[in-house]
């Protein structure tokens, strides 16, 4: 799993890229996350279009952030939410805490 | 000791979560013979990660001294894993369900839960030497 980090419009986009489920690489995107929220970046969105499957790992990093970022008085939004992913969201009830897109672009504008 | 150990039907690997890509490949190697769908393919690879690390992390408390082996058997019409660790047990009608109250945006609680929900089949068994083996079935065609 590997991940890149862009801004568009003041919203930082992350995007994963293969499987998130533990080990080393999930820590570095769940680090990044946080160093994120810690220089005061509000606007989070997680572009999902690319990640063939999460874990529970996957999850509790996204929790994690979304947390995080809530506390600091900003939003972690979630774009394109593949059918596997979302399955997981629903089975969890995590899919009502989420706010999701079906784009990068929407989930960017929806921040105004 | 060998870090990663193969066998056709086996892996076995230190207790560490930086070998689960190692556990997966092994995994996603051995389904693809077995006909399974993509999504049915995915239910079990992430069941096996999950069991995985839940052996890892609470098995064997990340101890690399011990080691947790997976076995992954296709006896058409289904598919037989076991993932067995060398840790100390627990009570499986003492885990809260991560849908409870407060529970659903805790960071940690939903490994068995999750692979009750994506396999056809779970049970936990304890060694009387010490270890669990976490036994888990998924039907290719159902």
């Amino acid at each position: 799993m590997d991940f890149t980090v862009n801004e568009k419009n003041g919203v930082m986009v992350i995007s994963p890229q293969g499987k998130i489920m533990g080990g080393p690489d999930a820590t570095k995107l769940h680090d990044k996350l946080l160093e994120l929220i810690s220089q005061d970046k509000k606007r989070i969105v997680i572009d999902l279009s690319q990640v063939d499957w999460m874990n529970s790992t996957g999850l509790s990093i996204l929790i994690s952030a979304f947390i995080a970022i809530r506390d600091n008085q900003g939003e972690l939004k979630l774009a394109n939410v593949t059918e596997r992913i979302g399955k997981l969201l629903e089975i969890t009830r995590l899919t009502k805490v989420f706010e999701k897109f079906e784009s990068v672009e929407k989930a960017v504008q929806s921040f105004g | 000791m060998s870090k990663i150990k193969r066998g056709k039907n086996i892996v076995s690997v230190p207790s560490s979560l930086d070998y689960l890509k190692e556990v997966d490949e092994f995994v996603e190697t051995r389904l693809k013979s077995a006909g399974l769908d993509e999504n049915k393919l995915a239910d079990v690879a992430i069941s096996v990660a999950e069991a995985v690390t839940n052996a890892v992390v609470h098995g064997n408390k990340c101890n690399l001294k011990k080691r947790v082996q997976v076995e992954l058997k296709i006896e058409s019409p289904r598919i037989i894993i076991k993932v067995q660790d060398q840790g100390n047990g627990f009570d499986p009608q003492n885990i809260g369900s991560p849908l409870e109250g407060n529970n659903v945006l805790k960071e940690a609680g939903r490994g068995i839960f999750i692979l009750k929900s994506l396999m056809d089949e779970v049970d936990f068994s304890f060694e009387p030497e010490g270890g669990t083996v976490v036994r888990m079935v998924k039907y290719i065609k159902k």
